[in-house]
């Protein structure tokens, strides 16, 4: 507990860390700032106007569908039914993410509804990146500065020193996320209730925004512990950053193109990125173009990958990181 | 008296790339008695450093045994860390830390109360620059509070790798006089060290390494008993002619610019009988005793370092 306790405070009076926290309340400011001078709270006439707007949008994509589902059934003039796929499905407005609203079509006007996922998904990329960098920099300082050595030498239990680390790190990045995010979301919903239109918060919005949270949550402790366990296998902070680095050169970019060039199928499949989208959207859609290879009918190549996948691969990367950090630091000689 | 270090056939090796090795201790062995103050002397190299990583479980050995308080270690290593306090090299503290911060959370994670840490730092006259950070302390301080981080626990085995290192000679003699007074106070102190004259000043026994390997152990008296050549400095009016009688009975002689170096005798007299007999008054006759400085550089191949010396 003592251990933790140091670890704690330690970690909080890391410039580092600091600095990391000035940038993130920079970054909420600058974003509530900005969102708050370019709103404002819309007129009546305003909001009539941009429902009616709404409403025709509404009306026009029900009239393609239902014009779609005519052509299939080959109730509409062979000119006009080419325009349509067999399947009407891509149509059908209740397959939509989402229908157009009004706040749509108001100019001007902050609605906390339709933008609180993508806050808060800015939110969650900078707390990943945040994670990782904290993380990689909390063991790799100690490590190259000779501050582990120091501690062992009090403590020669080296799983305990290094199990105190992350878990304080993880503790404190949670209270973080949840401090940042309340505050953060907090801010934007009085943006909206006071300068622009709360928007549509009833029925699943919460809930749904909280999924995305904890999803957001997980992924910025999956980095930090990523972070951490690869400053800890190369000693130094610069070597988390460098495998990461080169991972999405190399990988990423690079595996990318090859995988065009070649004509791999499904090379998404290879990618980091395509579970980490899986993971926090819940769903990671994605095409093949080869898979229409010699397909005469429509085909459109695509396929989804879950979020039960996603994590299941992030968990199982980050997991065997830090056992293998942990499993180095067991047996290294430390200078 | 019983032993606090107890160290046998000690053996290390570091692999490096390309299937390189290099031995850094090579069958070493080491012995501190409790209530000593121990040097332990060697080259760059030598393996000192390596040999007090391994005892603080820092380093894993190859073979040897190593018991501390006369329980092996690294297996008992937990156990007996609370009764051990060491720097190894010159440990860097994080600059935006203040001393005090620095230390607290050293205590903290040791479970030692945190009021020892005003005392350590008293004891090692950092008080009154405490709440400074340390990214403004000189190197002399730094290893200051190096030495207070080693004492907060207060330890009964003192480990100190190069502690005088970057101190200025009242630095230095405030450290001789601190080593001495936990000594008084039963605190057992090995000191690694290149000032040889402050070991020699400060230490009752001494271990010396070379290429990894002990070669000479025991009281500081003895091993420089060991050594003694039985030389005396000789200054006669006609050295030349001194020199020649002296040579004719049979004593080495080597003639200096200013002086002859007399050796291969024991006893003053006869050098100034001999010299006397042909009318040849002696001046000054002095022996010359040697220093540890001397032993070192002369079991050491001249004290270059031992990577250089295996190159």
């Amino acid at each position: 507990m003592n251990l933790v306790r140091a670890e704690w405070e330690r970690l909080a009076t890391r410039r580092f860390m600091r600095l990391m926290l000035v940038l993130l309340v920079l970054a909420f400011a600058v974003t509530a700032v900005t969102t708050l001078v370019g709103s404002h709270r819309p007129s009546p006439d305003e909001i009539v106007a941009a429902q009616q707007s709404a409403a025709q949008q509404r009306q026009a994509l029900e009239d393609t569908f239902q014009q779609c589902l005519a052509a299939v059934r080959g109730t509409l003039p062979p000119e006009e039914a080419q325009d349509y796929p067999p399947n009407c499905s891509v149509f059908d407005p209740g397959q939509r993410d989402r229908l157009p609203v009004a706040a749509d079509h108001l100019q001007g006007v902050f609605t906390f509804a339709d933008q609180a996922r993508p806050l808060l998904y800015f939110l969650v990329a900078f707390l990943v990146l945040f994670g990782f960098l904290v993380g990689a920099s909390y063991i790799g300082a100690d490590l190259s500065t000779g501050g582990v050595v120091n501690l062992l030498i009090w403590r020669p239990r080296r799983l305990a020193v290094l199990g105190a680390k992350l878990g304080t790190l993880l503790g404190a990045l949670t209270l973080l996320s949840v401090l940042a995010s309340a505050a953060y979301l907090g801010v934007f919903w009085l943006i909206g209730q006071g300068a622009g239109l709360p928007g549509a918060t009833g029925g699943d919005f919460w809930p749904g925004l909280g999924l995305i949270w904890l999803r957001g949550l997980v992924l910025v402790l999956l980095a930090a512990a990523a972070g951490f366990a690869l400053a800890t296998l190369g000693r130094r902070t610069a070597a988390a950053l460098g495998a990461v680095t080169a991972y999405a050169v190399v990988w990423e970019l690079g595996l990318r193109v090859v995988v065009e060039v070649v004509g791999l199928p499904r090379g998404e499949d290879w990618m980091l990125s395509t579970y980490l989208d899986a993971w926090l959207t819940g769903q990671a859609r994605l095409s093949d173009a080869t898979a229409c290879r010699g397909v005469s009918g429509y085909c459109d190549g695509n396929y989804q990958i879950g979020w039960g996948l996603g994590l299941a691969v992030l968990l199982t990367l980050v997991g065997v990181l830090t056992m293998a950090a942990f499993g180095a630091f067991r047996r290294r000689d430390l200078s | 008296m019983s032993a606090v270090i107890e160290i046998e056939g000690l053996r290390k090796t570091f692999h490096g790339p390309y299937r390189s090795r290099h031995v850094a201790v090579d069958g070493f062995d080491l012995l501190v008695g409790r209530g000593e103050i121990h040097g332990f002397l060697g080259p760059n190299g030598s393996g000192k450093t390596t040999t007090l990583r391994a005892l603080l479980g820092l380093v894993r050995a190859d073979s040897g045994r190593m018991r501390l308080f006369g329980e092996d270690v690294p297996r008992a290593q937990a156990r007996v860390a609370a009764r051990v306090g060491a720097i190894v090299e010159t440990p860097q503290f994080f600059g935006n830390f203040t001393g005090h911060r620095t230390l607290r959370l050293l205590a903290l994670a040791g479970g030692v109360p945190t009021r020892r840490v005003d005392e350590v730092l008293a004891q090692v006259g950092l008080l009154d620059r405490g709440e400074d950070d340390v990214r403004g302390y000189s190197l002399g301080m730094r290893q200051r509070l190096a030495v207070a981080s080693a004492l907060l626990k207060e330890p009964e085995l003192l480990i100190l790798d190069e502690p005088a290192n970057g101190l200025d000679p009242a630095g230095i003699r405030e450290m001789r006089d601190l080593m001495r007074s936990l000594a008084d106070a039963g605190v057992t102190v090995l000191l690694s060290s290149h000032i040889l004259g402050e070991i020699q000043l400060i230490c009752d026994h001494v271990t010396i390494v070379s290429a990894g390997r002990r070669v000479a152990a025991g009281p500081v008296a003895e091993v420089l008993a060991g050594h003694d050549q039985h030389e005396w400095l000789v200054r006669v009016p006609e050295p030349d002619r001194a020199a020649e009688l002296l040579r004719a009975a049979g004593l080495a002689v080597d003639e200096r610019p200013e002086h002859l170096v007399v050796g291969g005798v024991s006893d003053a007299g006869e050098v100034s009988r001999l010299l006397g007999e042909q009318g040849l008054w002696v001046r000054e006759l002095v022996p010359l005793r040697p220093d540890l400085e001397s032993v070192f550089l002369k079991l050491t191949d001249g004290g270059v370092r031992d990577e250089e010396a295996g190159a």
